[in-house]
Parts: C-alpha cells; sequence; structure tokens
C-alpha cells in the first residue's frame, strides 16, 4: 500500500519525533513490502538520527530527546537488521567501546555509539564497568580501528590510561585510534594519557572519529 | 600567609562594604574530607559525629569559607526508597531507583529528616558542626533540587523518557521529592544551618531551558520561598553550562548562583551579576585534581579577574565538588593564591600574577 519513498520517510521522522513505539510497525511495514531493509537504515532510520544530532548541536535538543531518539533508531533496527546478509554491511571502521572499569554510567557511552553507528561506524560495545584486559582482547580479536572509552567518575579515569598502556605492551597501540570522553575528562588528560582524542559531546564523536580516520 | 580574620568576620565586612582581608574562597573540597581527618568515607554514612570533625579538620587546614554537609547525591531518594551502594572509601552511588514503575508513584512518600535512611545521621552531624564553629564560619547543608530528586527515584533514562512523553508523572515525582526537601531544608534551619541547592540534573547540559522551566524551576522556586520564608537566604549550584538559565535562577532571589567550569563567569556577571553573588569556578577535574599546583593558581587567578568586581560579590570556588583524591597541595594553592591577590582586588596584581604564571609554564 504505502510506497518506499513515503515508509522511509516516515522511518526518519519517527526516529526524529521521537516515536520510540510507533517507529515498529513502520519498519514492520517497510519490511513485509520487501523492501531493501539497509536502504530502511541508511536512508530512514540514520537520516532521522542525524537530524536530531542537528538539533542537539542548534540546542534544540538535549539529552532527554537524543535518548528517545536513539531508542527509536534501535526498535527500528532490531526489526531492518536481521534482514540483512553479513555481508553486505559497509563500514567507516571498526569501533570498540565501553564505561572503563569502577564505572556503570553509561547513557554518554550509549549516545557515542548510536552516533557513531548512525555514521557508519561499526561499533562493538562491551557494556560499562569494562576490565582493561577486556578492551585489549576485542582490540586484537576484532582487528578494531578505533577504542572509544567512557567514564563519569574520576575514580576512574586512571583506568583509561591502563588501556592505553596495555595496548601498547602488547603492540596493539599503533593499530588504533583512541577516543575519551565522559564528565571529569578533558583535553588535557586526554593529552596526558596519550589518547588521540576528546570530544566533549557525542556529536563530536563522530567528528573525531571521522578526523582521525581521515575520512 | 595567614588570614586575619574569620570567615564570618570577612563575609561581614565585605557585606557591609568594609576592609577585609581578602576574598572569600571555597575549593568546596567534599568527601576528601576524610582524607585530612583520617577515616573511611564509609564512616559518614554512620557517624555523625565523624561527619562533622572530618568537615572542621578540613576547614582548620586549609581556612577556607564554607562548610558544609553533603554527603552524595542520593540521601532523600534513599531515605524514600532507593537502593544506594556504599563503597568502603569512596563516595555513595545509586543502585535501584525507588520505583521501577509509573504504576508506583502514588505509593512515595515524603522522607521524614528525624527518620528516614541517613538523614538522621546527617542531621545529627548538623548539630555537632554548628556546636563546634558556628560562630566564626557559614555552615550549610547540602540538599539536592525536587527535579534531580525525581530522576533518583524512578531511575535516570527512565525520567528523561518520561520528560518528553508522561509530563503528570513527572510533576508527581517532583511534587514528593519538594515536600522531603523541604522537611530536610526545615530540620537544617532548625539547628542553626543554611540549606544550599543542588541541581545538576537542570543543567542545559542535560535537559532544555524549557524542560527546567516547565518541570524544575516551580518546584525550585517554592523550596528558595520556602527556605527564605524561615529567614534564610540559599544559594543554588547546577553543574555543567547554565547560561540560558541564569535569569530564572537570579530572579528567584537567591543568595548566590554557583556555577561550573564550562560556564563563563564575565558572561553569568553581564547578565545577572547585579542580582546575585557568583561562585566560581575553576575546573574541579581537569585542573584541580589533574593539573599541577601552577595551573590552580593560573585558574583561580582567572576566575577573580573575571569576578572580582561582581556587583552583587563574588567567592572563588571549584566549579564542583572536588574529586576525592585531589592533590592537597592543589587546594593549599588556591587558598594561597586568593591570600595573595588581597581585598579590594587590583586589577593589576592579578594581572602580573598571571604573567608570571605564564612565564613559568612556558
Amino acid at each position: 500500500m504505502a510506497d518506499k519513498e513515503s515508509l522511509l520517510k516516515e522511518l526518519s521522522r519517527c526516529v526524529l519525533e521521537m516515536e520510540d513505539e510507533e517507529v515498529i510497525p513502520v519498519a514492520q511495514e517497510y519490511a513485509d513490502n520487501g523492501f531493501d531493509a539497509a536502504e530502511g537504515i541508511m536512508q530512514g532510520l540514520v537520516p532521522g538520527m542525524n537530524q536530531a544530532a542537528d538539533l542537539y548541536e542548534q540546542e534544540e535538543y538535549f539529552i532527554p530527546e537524543l535518548m528517545v531518539c536513539s531508542a527509536a533508531m534501535y526498535n527500528g533496527l532490531d526489526v531492518l537488521k536481521p534482514l540483512i546478509p553479513k555481508e553486505n554491511t559497509a563500514s567507516k571502521g571498526k569501533a570498540v567501546i565501553g564505561v572503563v572499569e569502577g564505572d556503570t554510567h553509561d547513557i554518554g557511552k550509549n549516545l557515542v555509539k548510536v552516533m557513531m553507528e548512525a555514521a557508519g561506524y561499526e561499533m562493538i560495545d562491551l557494556g560499562k564497568d569494562v576490565p582493561v584486559e577486556e578492551f585489549v582482547e576485542k582490540v586484537r580479536a576484532e582487528q578494531a580501528d578505533f577504542v572509544c572509552m567512557s567514564t563519569l567518575m574520576t575514580t576512574s579515569m586512571n583506568n583509561m590510561q591502563r588501556v592505553i598502556e596495555s595496548l601498547k605492551e602488547q603492540g596493539l597501540r599503533e593499530q588504533v585510534k583512541i577516543m575519551v570522553g565522559g564528565g571529569p575528562i578533558s583535553q588535557n588528560f586526554a593529552d596526558k594519557i596519550g589518547a588521540d582524542g576528546y570530544s566533549v559531546t557525542a556529536v563530536e564523536a563522530v567528528k573525531l572519529a571521522d578526523r582521525l580516520s581521515g575520512v | 600567609m595567614m588570614d586575619q580574620m574569620t570567615p564570618a568576620q570577612r563575609a561581614a565586612a565585605i557585606a557591609n562594604g568594609q576592609d577585609a582581608d581578602r576574598l572569600p574562597c571555597n575549593p568546596n573540597v567534599a568527601n576528601g574530607t576524610a582524607r585530612i581527618y583520617g577515616c573511611k568515607i564509609s564512616e559518614f554514612n554512620t557517624n555523625p559525629k565523624a561527619l562533622a570533625q572530618a568537615q572542621i579538620a578540613a576547614y582548620r587546614r586549609f581556612g577556607y569559607d564554607s562548610l558544609r554537609i553533603f554527603t552524595d547525591l542520593f540521601p532523600w531518594a534513599e531515605a524514600m526508597g532507593a537502593k544506594v551502594n556504599f563503597p568502603e572509601d569512596n563516595t555513595a552511588d545509586l543502585d535501584k531507583p525507588a520505583i521501577t514503575d509509573v504504576s508506583m508513584i502514588d505509593r512515595l512518600e515524603p522522607a521524614d529528616p528525624y527518620k528516614d535512611g541517613r538523614l538522621p545521621i546527617q542531621v545529627e552531624a548538623m548539630k555537632y558542626l554548628v556546636d563546634e564553629v558556628g560562630g566564626e564560619i557559614g555552615c550549610s547543608v547540602g540538599v539536592v533540587g525536587p527535579f534531580t530528586n525525581a530522576f533518583f527515584l524512578i531511575g535516570v533514562e527512565n525520567t528523561m523518557r518520561l520528560i518528553l512523553k508522561d509530563p503528570e508523572s513527572i510533576h508527581k515525582l517532583c511534587k514528593v521529592s519538594l515536600e522531603t526537601s523541604k522537611a530536610y531544608a526545615a530540620a537544617a534551619i532548625d539547628a542553626g544551618l543554611t540549606p544550599a541547592i543542588s541541581e545538576p540534573m537542570s543543567s542545559c547540559t542535560v535537559v532544555s531551558p524549557r524542560v527546567f522551566r516547565k518541570y524544575s524551576l516551580p518546584y525550585l522556586k517554592e523550596l528558595v520561598d520556602f527556605i527564605k520564608s524561615k529567614g534564610k537566604g540559599t544559594v543554588i549550584h547546577v553543574c555543567g553550562q547554565t547560561n540560558k538559565i541564569w535569569e530564572d535562577l537570579a530572579d528567584m532571589g537567591i543568595a548566590g548562583l554557583s556555577i561550573d567550569n564550562v560556564a563563563s563567569i564575565s558572561e553569568c556577571k553581564k547578565m545577572v551579576g547585579h542580582k546575585t553573588k557568583i561562585m566560581g569556578n575553576v575546573d574541579p577535574g581537569g585542573v584541580m585534581y589533574t593539573g599541577t599546583p601552577l595551573e590552580v593558581r593560573l585558574k583561580t587567578l582567572e576566575c577573580i579577574r573575571d569576578g572580582y568586581d561582581n556587583p552583587k560579590g563574588f567567592m572563588v570556588m571549584s566549579g564542583c565538588s572536588l574529586p576525592v583524591e585531589t592533590p592537597l597541595e592543589n587546594i593549599q594553592a588556591m587558598m594561597d593564591t586568593v591570600r595573595e591577590v588581597g581585598y579590594p582586588v587590583e586589577l593589576s596584581k592579578v594581572e602580573e600574577l598571571m604573567e608570571d604564571c605564564k612565564k613559568k609554564m612556558q
């Protein structure tokens, strides 16, 4: 009944306008029509999330809005992603992301993850309270291009440095770009621990990743 | 350099336009006081005497200008049913909110400061504090605002969603939180202390000014009015960027506005400096915790340069509570810098000292 164009627009609108429930039947209808799932993501959900990011930068949207947009995007992804054959997923790079050990605050990390996904990065999410070794093992196993670490706690900040040291010891430091962020983190701190970059917001994290990888 | 006045004498002199020895300064040491006093931070949860004595020990060591009973953001939500993690020697953190679903909101009851959770410990500590140093330094009691407390009652992520989807529930959560805040503020005032409000979730870094005005401001204003009706002024601290809500905050008629390091003192001065005292804003993480004493000195001087001539007064402060392991030499550097600048502040001297710092840093 509905044509592909208007369903793609509707997917974008659902993400942008925080319709995290309505997005599910729309994605389902899109899929039921046999339309290309990858296109549904890249030309439906993702532009919606990118517009939300623009509104965040213009200070129209804030954290609650971004969180519900991101919930809408993930609800749409849950419907469409299983329909994409694995080898069809192009990516700008592979990033391991997590909240470092000792901290369980993951709202910021989740926003970085969704923004980077929307921008075309493949995200491997280690979750929160992630031990140093786990970051390192994942970088090795996945041949990751980025390590993204976050913390809200000053008590956990030094675990970022421990991850970087460990990557060096294991000879993996040169293959990854390291990005850090979170409440107490600053450019000053990022420089001190030898990270490649720091960003204040999730939207800026994407620009940072693009810059670091020369996209 | 030694202080010539007690904090209370200094505050009174400056308020009356008389001579003083220096600007008031509050590095905002928070739970780091346990390190100075020599106890575990978890003792603050059970031992009112330790909580009070640690604040006093840190004050005696550095001679700063404000004391506050304030352990973490969660005692009020905890007293209403939330579960809190208590690390042995670190700041408490929210474990589980009081409720998980809006259908449970009507079960929530305002906390009784004399009975529920850790609140009675804190009320007890207030008394020790005022007994020992009440005459010489302003003693305050931290309390989170109703909007922030609402987040801890039903969970942070849940609240973010409700803000956009279920306004009525947010109002209910704020209302019951307000009752808790008021009861606690009344207990503090009865003990002879002054409530100081922290409203981190109202930050423009978190929610829009529109959301702040709709859900936070009405309840915050009621709390401020309540405190004022009991004859006390109150200062408000909001973390992160706050420039879009300064007017709202200052228009409540508060005694001071404490701003974080990402906000600008000179911008704040221009906008609301004729209405309220400004307090801030050396970066607690990037400078106080991870910086050198020289970096602390430079930032402290910058704050003084930007804020000293604020029409309604200025207090040098950290942008937020200091991390527990902030080097003591950095706290000392902040105090020393303020002492060296003296009072009244001469801009040329401040600029000279800044040049000195920059030379040394090269």
